[in-house]
């Protein structure tokens, strides 16, 4: 009895915390359930239930979540991870070089200054407003085409150019362009000169000092500008219905939809998917990284 | 089954407040807090559709001495219906201003009171036409919850040179110039909202004896699905450039001749025509008719409690005279119950004489349209809205 008594663990007791930091710890975990996950927890618990009349039926039913498929709404959530994934790349791979240009490139600071104030513009126009614009620039009868057709370069308008998967990528890219850049930026801006200087001094070839030094310096902001432009790309809207007119619809559209028509179990099956993919994307890229970066980096960088 | 009352709590959140507020009021009126005897403007609360309201809402206060604070919404049935259900707006507004409809729901759930026909105030409705007051924006199993106040027949716009037709707009369009023209495909704009695209295409397709199909508006599922497969397959051939969302989007389209033809509201053209001039399109008389609707004036029950009875039957009076209906027409071009009067308002008024013309031929073009025997009275919540709904997504999915 004894033998087993000294074998079996020591029971943790629960203790008050004892820091400030714990209480702040404590509060935070508290106020982020009741204001974050008990929401999203209800959200998902109305997907169960079903309307009648605009009232909901409090019965539990898989009918909502059957009626996903049965109604094409699955092709649509497939249909928003492939413009999230793809546009969200775009972003990366045009950001990082401009991010690296904007960090180490660029020499004048009236320059960089420029640019930065010219990359938070966005920030301060009503998104609809700023979308539209592009209608008329895109538009069979718009800048574009007259252009086209004026210089003789084609002989009708392209039709594509708006309420097509282009248009809505396009107007995508631009409005998330600044969320791709900014993180980038930031953590190239804090690398030491230093280091680069080091590299080549130690015989690194340019690309191999992009890859071995400038690359893993700047992995925290890489990641965090995938999450800040992935993230929103899945709930976009305004994209998808001023560019696409209707002929791309996405995740957005379809939840409006539903919540139009005050069917708010449909609403939220569509809301938990979304919450579903941004989860599963998030572990995919703790886990594609693990080793080679921690996530609890993305903030140790700021504060040095 | 078991559905939330949202009515018959013995205590709901709002009643709660309100009654604690009564006895706050009480005890401050026994401390002699509470003044009494101070001469107030009477004043009601609207709440609906923008298009009910009145561009000049002193016009009302001039007429009747009651000032309408209008609290507008947009024509989203889903919004109305939680405003009403849920967030009980009849608490805090006196007049529910909607497409005819939401009686059906609202009226027998104890939401709307009936309609006294034999108010005093209510002195125009002896004289309203049937068609209007015995509709479906008033009447719900026999009972009158709603004043209809306004209306209108909903087809689609057209610009003449680009399917040869004649440009004074008299002749009848088929629907088929939205669907299956060669001459347009690929130029179409359609409504994103199923309740008119997908009920114009079903009465299109049952006017051509295409689908047995009773009620356009209410479609089974296996009609709903065999509408959304024509939709899916005239999608697929390339015959509609973009589906819009709003009025803003209406009027761009048209400016922009981004299409030939489109599905609208006659203010969009209205509004198109005060830049384009003759260029602008056509509103059409179709050959299937259209959607015929019309926004009613319901009185919220508790408005009633409240004691704002004679007032309310003041104001849904108005709606009902020359006043409302003359602007209405001028600046909408929509019509409703008692047009003469708004033609005789509008004469002894000053308008001048092609003003007057103007409301006539307002007045005769509905008329033309309402009597159309292939169109169909909209249905903003038919039984079978989630069916249809859910059918439509398949359409916008593809």
């Amino acid at each position: 009895m004894t033998a087993l008594a000294l074998s079996s663990p020591p029971r943790r007791r629960w203790r008050l915390p004892g820091t400030a930091t714990g209480w702040f710890t404590g509060w935070f975990l508290l106020m982020w359930i009741g204001v974050v996950v008990l929401p999203l927890l209800i959200i998902s618990t109305f997907s169960f239930f079903s309307m009648h009349q605009y009232q909901i039926v409090y019965d539990p039913t898989l009918a909502t979540w059957t009626s996903l498929v049965d109604t094409g709404r699955w092709v649509v959530v497939l249909r928003t991870i492939r413009f999230a994934v793809s546009v969200t790349l775009l972003e990366i791979l045009v950001a990082f070089p401009f991010a690296l240009w904007l960090a180490k490139g660029c020499r004048s600071a009236a320059v960089r200054a420029g640019v930065i104030t010219l990359l938070t513009i966005p920030f301060f126009i009503d998104a609809s407003s700023r979308i539209i614009v592009w209608r008329s620039i895109l538009g069979t009868n718009g800048v574009v085409n007259n252009l086209l057709v004026g210089s003789g370069l084609i002989d009708k308008p392209l039709a594509w150019l708006l309420y097509s998967d282009f248009s809505v990528s396009f107007g995508m890219f631009g409005s998330y362009f600044p969320t791709a850049v900014f993180p980038i930026f930031l953590t190239l801006s804090l690398i030491d000169d230093d280091l680069i200087k080091a590299s080549f001094d130690l015989g690194a070839s340019r690309l191999q000092t992009l890859r071995h030094v400038i690359l893993p310096l700047a992995m925290p902001g890489i990641v965090g500008g995938i999450v800040f432009t992935f993230v929103p790309l899945m709930a976009a809207w305004i994209e998808p219905q001023l560019l696409g007119g209707g002929q791309v619809n996405l995740l957005g559209q379809s939840i409006q939809s539903a919540l139009n028509n005050l069917n708010y179990p449909v609403a939220a099956a569509l809301s938990t998917i979304v919450i579903a993919v941004l989860v599963l994307m998030l572990a995919v890229l703790v886990v594609s990284l693990r080793g080679r970066f921690k996530m609890s980096s993305l903030f140790q960088s700021v504060d040095g | 089954m078991s559905t939330v009352e949202t009515k018959d709590f013995g205590m709901n959140r709002r009643s709660f407040l309100k009654s604690a507020g009564v006895s706050v009021a009480f005890a401050g009126s026994s401390l002699g807090f509470v003044s009494s005897g101070i001469a107030q403007e009477t004043v009601l609360r609207a709440y609906g559709v923008t298009t009910a309201q009145m561009d000049d809402p002193s016009l009302i206060s001039k007429a009747t001495g009651i000032k309408l604070e209008f609290t507008p919404t947009d024509a989203d049935i889903g919004v109305f219906m939680r405003d009403a259900l849920a967030n009980d707006i009849g608490e805090t507004h006196d007049i529910m201003i909607f497409d005819g409809g939401t009686q059906d729901i609202l009226g027998p759930q104890g939401f709307y009171a009936e309609i006294d026909e034999t108010n005093p105030a209510l002195d125009l409705w002896e004289r309203t036409p049937d068609f209007w007051k015995k509709s479906d924006i008033s009447v719900y199993d026999g009972k009158t919850y709603g004043v209809p106040i306004l209306g209108n027949c909903d087809a689609f716009a057209y610009f003449a040179d680009a399917i040869g037709a004649n440009p004074n707009g008299q002749d009848e369009i088929p629907y088929s110039v939205l669907y299956e023209d060669d001459r347009t495909r690929g130029r179409v704009a359609l409504d994103r909202v199923f309740s008119q695209s997908l009920a114009c295409m079903a009465n299109f397709l049952k006017v051509n004896g295409r689908l047995q199909i009773e009620d356009p508006a209410n479609l089974t599922p296996e009609q709903a699905k065999a509408v959304v497969d024509y939709a899916v397959e005239r999608k697929k051939a390339g015959t509609f450039r973009t589906l819009h969302n709003s009025f803003e989007e209406q009027v761009q389209l048209i400016q922009s001749r981004e299409v030939d033809v489109l599905e609208c509201w006659e203010p969009a053209v209205k509004e198109a025509e005060k830049t384009m001039k003759d260029e602008a399109p056509i509103y059409a008389y179709a050959v299937e008719g259209g959607k015929k609707w019309g926004h009613g004036a319901y009185i919220p029950k508790q408005a009633l409690e409240r004691g704002n009875g004679e007032a309310i039957y003041e104001v849904l009076n108005y709606f009902l005279g020359g006043e409302f209906r003359a602007y209405q027409a001028r600046d909408r071009s929509y019509a409703g119950p008692n047009m003469d009067l708004g033609v005789e308002y509008a004469e002894k008024s000053g308008w001048s004489s092609e003003q007057v013309e103007e409301l006539r031929a307002t007045d005769k073009k509905i008329s033309r349209k309402m009597s159309n025997p292939n169109a169909f009275w909209a249905k903003p919540t038919a039984p079978h809205a989630g069916v249809m709904e859910q059918e439509w997504q398949r359409f916008l999915s593809a």
